[in-house]
Protein backbone atom coordinates (compact mmCIF):
# COMPACT_ATOMS: atom_id res chain seq x y z
CA UNK A 1 0.00 0.00 0.00
CA UNK A 2 1.03 3.58 -0.56
CA UNK A 3 1.16 5.91 2.41
CA UNK A 4 1.90 9.59 2.03
CA UNK A 5 2.78 11.58 5.14
CA UNK A 6 2.76 15.38 4.88
CA UNK A 7 5.34 16.88 7.20
CA UNK A 8 6.44 20.38 8.16
CA UNK A 9 9.53 21.94 9.62
CA UNK A 10 8.69 24.14 12.60
CA UNK A 11 10.56 26.09 15.27
CA UNK A 12 11.12 24.19 18.50
CA UNK A 13 8.59 25.65 20.92
CA UNK A 14 10.86 24.69 23.81
CA UNK A 15 13.56 27.08 22.55
CA UNK A 16 13.65 30.64 23.93
CA UNK A 17 11.50 33.03 21.92
CA UNK A 18 12.30 36.67 21.19
CA UNK A 19 9.99 39.31 19.86
CA UNK A 20 11.43 42.45 18.33
CA UNK A 21 9.22 45.24 16.95
CA UNK A 22 6.32 42.84 16.64
CA UNK A 23 8.38 40.28 14.74
CA UNK A 24 9.22 36.83 15.94
CA UNK A 25 12.96 36.22 16.03
CA UNK A 26 13.45 32.53 15.43
CA UNK A 27 16.60 30.61 16.08
CA UNK A 28 17.16 28.86 12.78
CA UNK A 29 19.32 26.27 14.52
CA UNK A 30 16.30 25.11 16.46
CA UNK A 31 14.06 23.97 13.62
CA UNK A 32 12.56 20.51 14.02
CA UNK A 33 10.12 18.01 12.56
CA UNK A 34 6.67 19.01 13.84
CA UNK A 35 5.95 16.61 16.73
CA UNK A 36 2.48 15.72 15.46
CA UNK A 37 3.88 14.94 12.01
CA UNK A 38 6.54 12.77 13.65
CA UNK A 39 3.73 10.71 15.15
CA UNK A 40 2.12 10.43 11.72
CA UNK A 41 5.42 9.18 10.25
CA UNK A 42 5.87 6.70 13.10
CA UNK A 43 2.35 5.31 12.69
CA UNK A 44 2.73 4.94 8.92
CA UNK A 45 5.94 2.96 9.49
CA UNK A 46 4.32 0.71 12.08
CA UNK A 47 1.24 0.05 9.95
CA UNK A 48 3.26 -0.87 6.87
CA UNK A 49 6.19 -2.75 8.40
CA UNK A 50 4.72 -6.23 7.77
CA UNK A 51 3.98 -5.51 4.14
CA UNK A 52 6.99 -5.59 1.79
CA UNK A 53 5.05 -4.01 -1.06
CA UNK A 54 4.15 -0.97 0.93
CA UNK A 55 5.80 2.37 0.58
CA UNK A 56 5.87 5.39 2.88
CA UNK A 57 6.62 8.68 1.18
CA UNK A 58 6.94 11.98 3.01
CA UNK A 59 6.03 15.30 1.39
CA UNK A 60 7.24 18.63 2.68
CA UNK A 61 6.48 22.15 1.49
CA UNK A 62 9.25 24.46 2.60
CA UNK A 63 12.60 26.10 1.93
CA UNK A 64 15.93 24.31 1.26
CA UNK A 65 16.74 24.41 4.95
CA UNK A 66 13.80 22.09 5.58
CA UNK A 67 15.60 19.24 3.83
CA UNK A 68 17.18 18.36 7.17
CA UNK A 69 13.68 17.63 8.42
CA UNK A 70 12.97 15.44 5.39
CA UNK A 71 16.20 13.53 6.14
CA UNK A 72 15.01 13.01 9.70
CA UNK A 73 11.80 11.37 8.44
CA UNK A 74 13.81 9.24 6.00
CA UNK A 75 16.16 8.26 8.81
CA UNK A 76 13.18 7.16 10.87
CA UNK A 77 12.39 4.77 8.01
CA UNK A 78 10.29 6.47 5.35
CA UNK A 79 11.19 5.13 1.90
CA UNK A 80 11.28 8.28 -0.16
CA UNK A 81 10.46 11.95 -0.15
CA UNK A 82 9.22 14.85 -2.20
CA UNK A 83 10.35 18.36 -1.37
CA UNK A 84 8.10 21.10 -2.75
CA UNK A 85 10.40 24.07 -2.64
CA UNK A 86 9.49 27.52 -1.43
CA UNK A 87 11.66 30.54 -0.70
CA UNK A 88 10.70 30.42 2.94
CA UNK A 89 9.78 34.08 3.10
CA UNK A 90 6.23 33.70 1.75
CA UNK A 91 3.36 34.44 4.10
CA UNK A 92 1.57 31.18 3.39
CA UNK A 93 -1.34 30.30 5.65
CA UNK A 94 -2.98 26.90 6.18
CA UNK A 95 -5.11 27.42 3.09
CA UNK A 96 -2.10 28.04 0.87
CA UNK A 97 -0.33 24.91 2.09
CA UNK A 98 -3.49 22.87 1.56
CA UNK A 99 -3.91 24.16 -2.02
CA UNK A 100 -0.26 23.41 -2.82
CA UNK A 101 -0.52 19.89 -1.41
CA UNK A 102 -3.85 19.30 -3.17
CA UNK A 103 -2.24 20.21 -6.48
CA UNK A 104 0.64 17.84 -5.78
CA UNK A 105 -1.70 14.94 -4.97
CA UNK A 106 -3.98 15.62 -7.94
CA UNK A 107 -2.30 13.02 -10.17
CA UNK A 108 -0.94 10.72 -7.46
CA UNK A 109 -2.20 7.33 -6.41
CA UNK A 110 -2.34 6.47 -2.74
CA UNK A 111 -4.23 4.55 -0.10
CA UNK A 112 -3.73 6.85 2.85
CA UNK A 113 -2.57 10.45 3.28
CA UNK A 114 -1.71 11.38 6.84
CA UNK A 115 -0.31 14.39 8.64
CA UNK A 116 -0.11 15.84 12.13
CA UNK A 117 -3.35 17.25 13.50
CA UNK A 118 -1.78 20.68 13.83
CA UNK A 119 1.62 22.25 13.65
CA UNK A 120 3.15 23.01 16.99
CA UNK A 121 4.10 26.59 16.18
CA UNK A 122 0.72 27.93 15.02
CA UNK A 123 -1.63 25.29 16.46
CA UNK A 124 -4.11 26.15 13.69
CA UNK A 125 -5.09 22.56 12.89
CA UNK A 126 -6.70 23.39 9.56
CA UNK A 127 -4.55 22.03 6.74
CA UNK A 128 -5.54 18.36 7.02
CA UNK A 129 -9.28 18.99 6.77
CA UNK A 130 -8.73 21.45 3.93
CA UNK A 131 -6.66 18.94 1.99
CA UNK A 132 -9.29 16.22 2.46
CA UNK A 133 -11.93 18.59 1.13
CA UNK A 134 -9.87 19.57 -1.92
CA UNK A 135 -9.22 15.91 -2.73
CA UNK A 136 -12.77 14.86 -1.82
CA UNK A 137 -11.49 12.17 0.55
CA UNK A 138 -13.23 10.72 3.61
CA UNK A 139 -11.21 11.87 6.59
CA UNK A 140 -10.86 11.95 10.35
CA UNK A 141 -8.90 14.33 12.55
CA UNK A 142 -7.21 14.04 15.94
CA UNK A 143 -6.52 10.31 15.62
CA UNK A 144 -5.13 8.61 18.72
CA UNK A 145 -4.97 5.14 17.17
CA UNK A 146 -4.90 3.63 13.66
CA UNK A 147 -5.42 0.11 12.33
CA UNK A 148 -5.70 -1.38 8.86
CA UNK A 149 -8.57 -3.69 8.00
CA UNK A 150 -9.48 -4.94 4.48
CA UNK A 151 -9.37 -1.72 2.55
CA UNK A 152 -10.42 0.37 5.53
CA UNK A 153 -8.40 2.54 7.84
CA UNK A 154 -9.85 2.22 11.33
CA UNK A 155 -9.36 5.48 13.18
CA UNK A 156 -9.84 6.00 16.86
CA UNK A 157 -10.23 9.77 17.32
CA UNK A 158 -10.58 11.82 20.44
CA UNK A 159 -13.93 13.57 20.25
CA UNK A 160 -15.59 16.00 22.64
CA UNK A 161 -16.71 13.42 25.16
CA UNK A 162 -15.42 10.05 24.10
CA UNK A 163 -13.26 8.28 21.56
CA UNK A 164 -15.00 7.78 18.25
CA UNK A 165 -14.09 4.66 16.26
CA UNK A 166 -14.45 5.42 12.56
CA UNK A 167 -13.92 3.18 9.54
CA UNK A 168 -12.60 5.15 6.57
CA UNK A 169 -12.59 3.40 3.18
CA UNK A 170 -9.30 3.95 1.36
CA UNK A 171 -8.19 6.21 -0.14
CA UNK A 172 -8.64 8.46 2.85
CA UNK A 173 -6.93 11.10 4.94
CA UNK A 174 -6.21 11.16 8.65
CA UNK A 175 -4.62 13.72 10.98
CA UNK A 176 -2.67 12.37 13.92
CA UNK A 177 -2.35 13.34 17.56
CA UNK A 178 0.99 12.86 19.27
CA UNK A 179 -0.85 10.67 21.78
CA UNK A 180 -0.89 7.70 19.43
CA UNK A 181 2.74 6.67 19.75
CA UNK A 182 6.28 7.61 20.71
CA UNK A 183 8.13 8.44 17.48
CA UNK A 184 11.33 6.43 17.12
CA UNK A 185 14.71 8.10 17.32
CA UNK A 186 16.60 7.38 14.09
CA UNK A 187 19.35 4.80 14.45
CA UNK A 188 22.84 5.42 13.12
CA UNK A 189 22.08 2.92 10.35
CA UNK A 190 18.86 4.78 9.57
CA UNK A 191 20.73 8.05 9.35
CA UNK A 192 23.33 6.53 6.99
CA UNK A 193 20.62 4.98 4.81
CA UNK A 194 18.62 8.20 4.68
CA UNK A 195 21.39 9.84 2.67
CA UNK A 196 20.91 7.35 -0.15
CA UNK A 197 17.12 7.41 -0.19
CA UNK A 198 15.42 9.19 -3.11
CA UNK A 199 14.34 12.77 -2.54
CA UNK A 200 12.64 14.47 -5.42
CA UNK A 201 12.57 18.24 -5.55
CA UNK A 202 9.63 20.01 -7.12
CA UNK A 203 9.64 23.73 -7.80
CA UNK A 204 6.46 25.42 -6.72
CA UNK A 205 6.07 26.91 -10.23
CA UNK A 206 6.17 23.43 -11.76
CA UNK A 207 3.00 22.41 -9.97
CA UNK A 208 1.07 24.81 -12.20
CA UNK A 209 -0.83 26.55 -9.45
CA UNK A 210 -2.72 29.74 -10.26
CA UNK A 211 -1.29 32.88 -8.75
CA UNK A 212 -4.55 33.31 -6.83
CA UNK A 213 -4.17 29.89 -5.21
CA UNK A 214 -0.95 31.07 -3.59
CA UNK A 215 -2.56 34.16 -2.10
CA UNK A 216 -3.22 33.63 1.60
CA UNK A 217 -6.60 34.76 2.91
CA UNK A 218 -5.23 35.44 6.37
CA UNK A 219 -2.13 37.20 7.52
CA UNK A 220 -0.23 37.51 10.79
CA UNK A 221 0.29 41.21 11.46
CA UNK A 222 2.39 40.99 14.60
CA UNK A 223 3.47 39.12 17.68
CA UNK A 224 3.50 40.19 21.29
CA UNK A 225 4.41 38.93 24.70
CA UNK A 226 1.61 37.45 26.70
CA UNK A 227 0.60 39.62 29.59
CA UNK A 228 2.40 37.75 32.35
CA UNK A 229 0.69 36.46 35.45
CA UNK A 230 1.56 38.42 38.56
CA UNK A 231 4.08 36.45 40.57
CA UNK A 232 2.14 34.48 43.14
CA UNK A 233 2.88 33.38 46.67
CA UNK A 234 4.85 30.23 47.30
CA UNK A 235 4.56 28.60 50.69
CA UNK A 236 6.91 26.14 52.32
CA UNK A 237 6.63 24.56 55.73
CA UNK A 238 4.28 22.33 57.70
CA UNK A 239 1.76 20.71 55.32
CA UNK A 240 -1.15 21.10 57.75
CA UNK A 241 -0.58 24.80 58.18
CA UNK A 242 0.00 25.44 54.49
CA UNK A 243 -3.13 23.53 53.50
CA UNK A 244 -5.22 25.47 55.98
CA UNK A 245 -3.75 28.81 54.93
CA UNK A 246 -4.27 28.29 51.19
CA UNK A 247 -7.79 26.92 51.65
CA UNK A 248 -8.73 30.11 53.50
CA UNK A 249 -7.04 32.34 50.95
CA UNK A 250 -9.08 30.69 48.19
CA UNK A 251 -12.24 31.26 50.19
CA UNK A 252 -11.65 34.71 51.65
CA UNK A 253 -9.33 36.44 49.16
CA UNK A 254 -10.38 34.82 45.90
CA UNK A 255 -13.90 33.67 46.61
CA UNK A 256 -13.48 30.64 44.35
CA UNK A 257 -14.43 27.71 46.59
CA UNK B 1 -25.60 45.28 6.51
CA UNK B 2 -23.95 41.89 6.75
CA UNK B 3 -24.93 38.75 8.58
CA UNK B 4 -22.89 37.48 11.51
CA UNK B 5 -23.80 33.84 12.10
CA UNK B 6 -23.02 31.72 15.18
CA UNK B 7 -23.02 27.93 15.28
CA UNK B 8 -24.77 26.65 18.40
CA UNK B 9 -23.10 23.38 19.36
CA UNK B 10 -25.06 20.76 21.27
CA UNK B 11 -23.24 18.18 23.36
CA UNK B 12 -24.80 15.58 25.65
CA UNK B 13 -28.21 17.22 25.31
CA UNK B 14 -27.00 20.69 26.30
CA UNK B 15 -25.96 23.83 24.48
CA UNK B 16 -22.21 24.33 24.80
CA UNK B 17 -21.61 27.46 26.82
CA UNK B 18 -18.82 28.47 24.46
CA UNK B 19 -21.39 28.81 21.63
CA UNK B 20 -23.42 31.25 23.71
CA UNK B 21 -20.27 33.18 24.62
CA UNK B 22 -19.53 33.55 20.91
CA UNK B 23 -23.13 34.53 20.13
CA UNK B 24 -23.04 37.16 22.92
CA UNK B 25 -19.86 38.65 21.51
CA UNK B 26 -21.07 38.60 17.90
CA UNK B 27 -24.32 40.32 18.86
CA UNK B 28 -22.34 43.09 20.55
CA UNK B 29 -20.14 43.39 17.46
CA UNK B 30 -23.24 43.47 15.23
CA UNK B 31 -24.87 46.20 17.32
CA UNK B 32 -21.72 48.31 17.24
CA UNK B 33 -21.30 47.95 13.48
CA UNK B 34 -24.90 47.85 12.26
CA UNK B 35 -24.97 44.19 11.28
CA UNK B 36 -27.45 41.37 11.71
CA UNK B 37 -26.94 38.50 14.19
CA UNK B 38 -28.15 35.01 13.34
CA UNK B 39 -27.63 31.55 14.81
CA UNK B 40 -27.88 27.97 13.63
CA UNK B 41 -28.62 24.80 15.57
CA UNK B 42 -27.84 21.47 13.92
CA UNK B 43 -28.95 18.53 16.04
CA UNK B 44 -31.31 15.57 16.18
CA UNK B 45 -33.51 17.68 18.49
CA UNK B 46 -32.55 21.14 17.23
CA UNK B 47 -35.92 22.79 17.91
CA UNK B 48 -35.64 22.01 21.65
CA UNK B 49 -32.90 24.57 22.03
CA UNK B 50 -34.49 27.46 20.15
CA UNK B 51 -36.01 29.17 23.21
CA UNK B 52 -32.73 29.21 25.04
CA UNK B 53 -30.94 30.70 22.02
CA UNK B 54 -33.59 33.44 21.70
CA UNK B 55 -32.39 34.76 25.07
CA UNK B 56 -29.20 35.86 23.34
CA UNK B 57 -30.99 37.95 20.76
CA UNK B 58 -30.32 36.68 17.22
CA UNK B 59 -32.76 38.01 14.64
CA UNK B 60 -32.99 34.61 12.95
CA UNK B 61 -32.40 31.10 14.23
CA UNK B 62 -31.92 28.39 11.63
CA UNK B 63 -32.55 24.81 12.69
CA UNK B 64 -31.56 21.63 10.94
CA UNK B 65 -33.07 18.64 12.66
CA UNK B 66 -32.21 15.12 11.62
CA UNK B 67 -31.47 11.84 13.45
CA UNK B 68 -28.12 11.69 11.66
CA UNK B 69 -26.85 14.39 14.03
CA UNK B 70 -27.18 12.16 17.10
CA UNK B 71 -23.40 11.77 17.10
CA UNK B 72 -20.66 13.87 15.58
CA UNK B 73 -19.99 12.81 11.97
CA UNK B 74 -18.11 15.19 9.74
CA UNK B 75 -19.71 14.44 6.35
CA UNK B 76 -23.34 15.24 7.26
CA UNK B 77 -22.30 18.14 9.49
CA UNK B 78 -20.31 19.70 6.64
CA UNK B 79 -23.23 19.32 4.29
CA UNK B 80 -25.59 20.97 6.78
CA UNK B 81 -23.17 23.83 7.50
CA UNK B 82 -22.72 24.42 3.79
CA UNK B 83 -26.49 24.50 3.36
CA UNK B 84 -26.84 27.11 6.12
CA UNK B 85 -24.08 29.22 4.62
CA UNK B 86 -25.83 29.17 1.25
CA UNK B 87 -29.07 30.20 2.94
CA UNK B 88 -27.78 32.85 5.37
CA UNK B 89 -24.82 34.08 3.31
CA UNK B 90 -22.89 35.13 6.42
CA UNK B 91 -19.99 37.55 6.29
CA UNK B 92 -18.67 35.97 9.49
CA UNK B 93 -19.53 32.47 10.72
CA UNK B 94 -18.30 31.89 14.27
CA UNK B 95 -17.92 28.71 16.31
CA UNK B 96 -16.98 27.76 19.83
CA UNK B 97 -13.75 25.82 19.55
CA UNK B 98 -14.76 22.23 20.39
CA UNK B 99 -13.24 18.98 19.10
CA UNK B 100 -16.19 18.74 16.70
CA UNK B 101 -15.49 22.25 15.41
CA UNK B 102 -11.81 21.43 14.97
CA UNK B 103 -12.84 18.39 12.93
CA UNK B 104 -14.80 20.39 10.33
CA UNK B 105 -13.43 23.93 10.28
CA UNK B 106 -10.64 23.43 7.72
CA UNK B 107 -12.83 21.38 5.39
CA UNK B 108 -15.67 23.89 5.60
CA UNK B 109 -13.31 26.76 4.80
CA UNK B 110 -11.97 24.90 1.75
CA UNK B 111 -15.45 23.93 0.61
CA UNK B 112 -16.74 27.52 0.89
CA UNK B 113 -13.49 29.17 -0.25
CA UNK B 114 -13.59 31.14 3.00
CA UNK B 115 -10.83 32.72 5.07
CA UNK B 116 -10.46 31.04 8.45
CA UNK B 117 -8.83 31.72 11.81
CA UNK B 118 -9.01 28.95 14.40
CA UNK B 119 -8.85 28.92 18.17
CA UNK B 120 -8.73 32.68 18.67
CA UNK B 121 -8.96 34.26 22.10
CA UNK B 122 -10.33 37.62 20.85
CA UNK B 123 -11.66 38.98 17.60
CA UNK B 124 -13.42 42.02 16.24
CA UNK B 125 -14.85 43.20 12.96
CA UNK B 126 -12.90 45.55 10.75
CA UNK B 127 -13.75 47.22 7.46
CA UNK B 128 -12.03 44.44 5.56
CA UNK B 129 -12.95 41.42 7.63
CA UNK B 130 -11.86 40.52 11.12
CA UNK B 131 -8.77 40.89 13.21
CA UNK B 132 -8.08 38.31 15.84
CA UNK B 133 -5.62 37.47 18.55
CA UNK B 134 -4.48 33.91 19.06
CA UNK B 135 -1.96 32.19 21.29
CA UNK B 136 0.88 30.56 19.33
CA UNK B 137 4.16 28.75 20.06
CA UNK B 138 2.51 26.53 22.68
CA UNK B 139 0.67 29.63 23.97
CA UNK B 140 3.95 31.25 25.03
CA UNK B 141 3.19 34.33 22.93
CA UNK B 142 0.26 35.94 21.15
CA UNK B 143 -0.15 36.73 17.49
CA UNK B 144 -2.44 39.22 15.80
CA UNK B 145 -3.96 38.09 12.53
CA UNK B 146 -6.34 39.47 9.99
CA UNK B 147 -8.73 37.56 7.77
CA UNK B 148 -10.09 39.29 4.71
CA UNK B 149 -12.90 38.60 2.32
CA UNK B 150 -16.65 38.16 2.04
CA UNK B 151 -16.70 34.89 3.92
CA UNK B 152 -14.78 34.41 7.15
CA UNK B 153 -14.87 31.50 9.55
CA UNK B 154 -13.58 31.87 13.09
CA UNK B 155 -13.46 29.54 16.09
CA UNK B 156 -13.14 30.95 19.58
CA UNK B 157 -11.60 29.40 22.68
CA UNK B 158 -14.07 28.72 25.45
CA UNK B 159 -14.09 31.29 28.23
CA UNK B 160 -13.02 34.12 25.92
CA UNK B 161 -16.22 36.14 26.37
CA UNK B 162 -18.87 36.63 29.03
CA UNK B 163 -22.45 35.58 28.45
CA UNK B 164 -24.69 38.54 27.66
CA UNK B 165 -28.42 37.93 27.40
CA UNK B 166 -30.64 40.23 25.36
CA UNK B 167 -33.83 38.44 24.51
CA UNK B 168 -35.31 38.81 21.03
CA UNK B 169 -38.35 37.51 19.23
CA UNK B 170 -36.20 35.65 16.73
CA UNK B 171 -37.58 34.33 13.48
CA UNK B 172 -37.13 30.55 13.34
CA UNK B 173 -36.30 29.00 9.98
CA UNK B 174 -36.33 25.22 9.74
CA UNK B 175 -34.20 23.96 6.88
CA UNK B 176 -34.96 20.59 5.31
CA UNK B 177 -32.03 18.22 5.31
CA UNK B 178 -31.38 14.90 3.72
CA UNK B 179 -28.31 12.86 3.00
CA UNK B 180 -27.90 9.40 1.50
CA UNK B 181 -26.05 6.99 3.74
CA UNK B 182 -24.14 6.01 0.59
CA UNK B 183 -22.74 9.55 0.42
CA UNK B 184 -21.22 9.12 3.86
CA UNK B 185 -18.16 7.05 3.17
CA UNK B 186 -16.95 7.05 6.77
CA UNK B 187 -18.72 4.75 9.21
CA UNK B 188 -18.97 5.57 12.91
CA UNK B 189 -18.57 2.19 14.57
CA UNK B 190 -18.40 2.98 18.23
CA UNK B 191 -17.95 5.65 20.85
CA UNK B 192 -15.78 4.62 23.75
CA UNK B 193 -15.79 6.17 27.18
CA UNK B 194 -18.46 8.76 26.52
CA UNK B 195 -19.82 9.55 29.95
CA UNK B 196 -22.48 12.21 30.04
CA UNK B 197 -22.36 12.50 33.86
CA UNK B 198 -18.82 13.76 33.73
CA UNK B 199 -18.20 17.48 34.25
CA UNK B 200 -17.24 19.04 30.91
CA UNK B 201 -13.71 20.36 31.44
CA UNK B 202 -14.01 23.07 28.81
CA UNK B 203 -16.86 24.59 30.79
CA UNK B 204 -15.94 23.67 34.39
CA UNK B 205 -15.74 26.43 37.03
CA UNK B 206 -13.23 24.45 39.04
CA UNK B 207 -10.70 21.88 37.86
CA UNK B 208 -8.48 19.57 39.85
CA UNK B 209 -5.70 18.30 37.61
CA UNK B 210 -3.42 15.41 38.43
CA UNK B 211 0.13 14.88 37.22
CA UNK B 212 2.82 12.29 37.47
CA UNK B 213 3.10 12.93 41.21
CA UNK B 214 -0.42 11.60 41.76
CA UNK B 215 -0.03 8.49 39.67
CA UNK B 216 -0.76 5.75 42.22
CA UNK B 217 -4.09 4.64 43.70
CA UNK B 218 -3.73 6.73 46.83
CA UNK B 219 -2.99 9.82 44.75
CA UNK B 220 -5.99 9.15 42.51
CA UNK B 221 -8.23 8.71 45.53
CA UNK B 222 -7.12 12.05 46.96
CA UNK B 223 -7.71 13.75 43.60
CA UNK B 224 -11.22 12.31 43.42
CA UNK B 225 -11.98 13.39 46.96
CA UNK B 226 -10.71 16.94 46.40
CA UNK B 227 -12.73 17.21 43.17
CA UNK B 228 -15.83 15.94 44.90
CA UNK B 229 -15.54 18.50 47.73
CA UNK B 230 -15.19 21.32 45.20
CA UNK B 231 -17.65 19.87 42.66
CA UNK B 232 -14.75 20.14 40.25
CA UNK B 233 -13.95 18.57 36.90
CA UNK B 234 -10.95 16.26 36.93
CA UNK B 235 -8.16 16.79 34.44
CA UNK B 236 -4.75 15.28 33.88
CA UNK B 237 -1.35 16.04 32.48
CA UNK B 238 -0.13 14.13 29.46
CA UNK B 239 2.10 12.00 31.70
CA UNK B 240 -0.97 10.43 33.31
CA UNK B 241 -3.11 9.92 30.21
CA UNK B 242 -0.14 8.40 28.38
CA UNK B 243 0.54 6.05 31.25
CA UNK B 244 -3.07 4.92 30.94
CA UNK B 245 -3.84 6.03 34.51
CA UNK B 246 -6.47 8.51 33.37
CA UNK B 247 -8.76 8.73 30.36
CA UNK B 248 -7.27 10.54 27.33
CA UNK B 249 -10.32 12.83 27.16
CA UNK B 250 -9.17 14.37 30.45
CA UNK B 251 -5.86 15.59 29.11
CA UNK B 252 -5.28 19.32 29.49
CA UNK B 253 -2.67 21.08 27.39
CA UNK B 254 -1.57 21.95 23.89
CA UNK B 255 -2.55 18.47 22.70
CA UNK B 256 -5.64 18.08 24.82
CA UNK B 257 -8.25 20.45 26.13
CA UNK B 258 -7.76 24.18 26.65
CA UNK B 259 -9.51 25.25 29.84
CA UNK B 260 -10.18 28.51 31.63
CA UNK B 261 -11.85 27.79 34.98
CA UNK B 262 -12.16 30.15 37.94
CA UNK B 263 -9.97 27.83 40.00
CA UNK B 264 -7.35 25.38 38.73
CA UNK B 265 -5.57 23.15 41.21
CA UNK B 266 -2.52 21.43 39.74
CA UNK B 267 -1.51 18.47 41.88
CA UNK B 268 1.84 16.82 41.24
CA UNK B 269 2.15 18.58 37.87
CA UNK B 270 5.57 19.97 37.03
CA UNK B 271 4.20 22.48 34.50
CA UNK B 272 5.77 21.70 31.13
CA UNK B 273 4.93 24.43 28.61
CA UNK B 274 2.68 22.04 26.70
CA UNK B 275 0.52 21.64 29.81
CA UNK B 276 0.62 25.32 30.71
CA UNK B 277 -0.59 26.12 27.16
CA UNK B 278 -3.89 24.52 28.10
CA UNK B 279 -4.53 26.13 31.47
CA UNK B 280 -2.65 29.44 31.77
CA UNK B 281 -5.88 31.41 31.33
CA UNK B 282 -7.39 30.02 34.53
CA UNK B 283 -8.37 32.80 36.93
CA UNK B 284 -6.72 31.41 40.06
CA UNK B 285 -4.04 28.74 39.86
CA UNK B 286 -2.97 26.65 42.84
CA UNK B 287 0.01 24.33 42.52
CA UNK B 288 0.96 21.56 44.90
CA UNK B 289 4.35 20.03 44.17
CA UNK B 290 7.23 18.73 46.21
CA UNK B 291 9.84 20.17 43.86
CA UNK B 292 10.29 23.85 44.80
CA UNK B 293 11.82 24.52 41.38
CA UNK B 294 8.91 23.06 39.39
CA UNK B 295 7.98 25.53 36.61
CA UNK B 296 4.31 25.34 37.61
CA UNK B 297 5.17 27.64 40.54
CA UNK B 298 6.12 30.39 38.06
CA UNK B 299 2.52 30.75 37.00
CA UNK B 300 0.69 29.71 40.18
CA UNK B 301 -1.05 32.33 42.32
CA UNK B 302 -0.66 30.06 45.32
CA UNK B 303 2.07 27.47 45.45
CA UNK B 304 2.39 24.85 48.14
CA UNK B 305 5.78 23.19 48.22
CA UNK B 306 5.18 19.82 49.73
CA UNK B 307 4.32 16.17 49.37
CA UNK B 308 0.80 15.94 47.98
CA UNK B 309 0.06 12.94 50.21
CA UNK B 310 0.72 15.12 53.24
CA UNK B 311 -0.82 18.34 51.89
CA UNK B 312 -4.05 17.08 50.32
CA UNK B 313 -5.68 15.40 53.36
CA UNK B 314 -5.64 18.55 55.55
CA UNK B 315 -6.45 20.69 52.49
CA UNK B 316 -9.53 18.57 51.76
CA UNK B 317 -10.57 18.68 55.45
CA UNK B 318 -10.24 22.45 55.58
CA UNK B 319 -12.22 22.91 52.36
CA UNK B 320 -14.94 20.63 53.73
CA UNK B 321 -15.19 22.88 56.79
CA UNK B 322 -15.36 25.99 54.61
CA UNK B 323 -18.01 24.49 52.34
CA UNK B 324 -20.22 23.26 55.19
Amino acid sequence: MKFYVCIKQVPDVDAPIQIKDGNLIQDTDRMILNAYDASAVEEALVLTEEDDDSEVEVVLVGPDKAQETIRKALAMGADKATHIKTNGDENFDSGTYARILAKFFEDKEYDVISCGKQSQDTDAGLTGGMLAQHLDLPYATNAVGLELEDGNLIVKRQGDSGQEVIALPQPCLVTCSNDMNEPRIPSLKGIMQSKRKPMESVELEDLGLDESALQPKTEVTGYMEKPGREPGQKFEGEPDELAEKVAHLLDEEENVV
Amino acid sequence: MSTLLTHIAISDGKIKRSSLEVLSHLRQQAEANGHDTEAVIIDQNASQYVDQVKEYGPSTIYTIEDPIFENHRNTPLLKALGQVMDEADPHVFAFGSTESTKDILGALAARQDAAVLSDVSEFELTDEGIKARRPVMAAKILSDSVAKGDKILVSVRSGSYDLDESSADSEVVNLDFSIDESDIKATLRDIIGADSDKIDLSEAETIVAAGRGAKDDEGQELINELASVLNAGIGASRALTEAGVMDPSLQIGQTGKVVSPQLYIAVGISGAIQHVAGMANSKVIVAINKDPDAPIFDIADYGIVGDLYKVLPPFIEELKKIKS
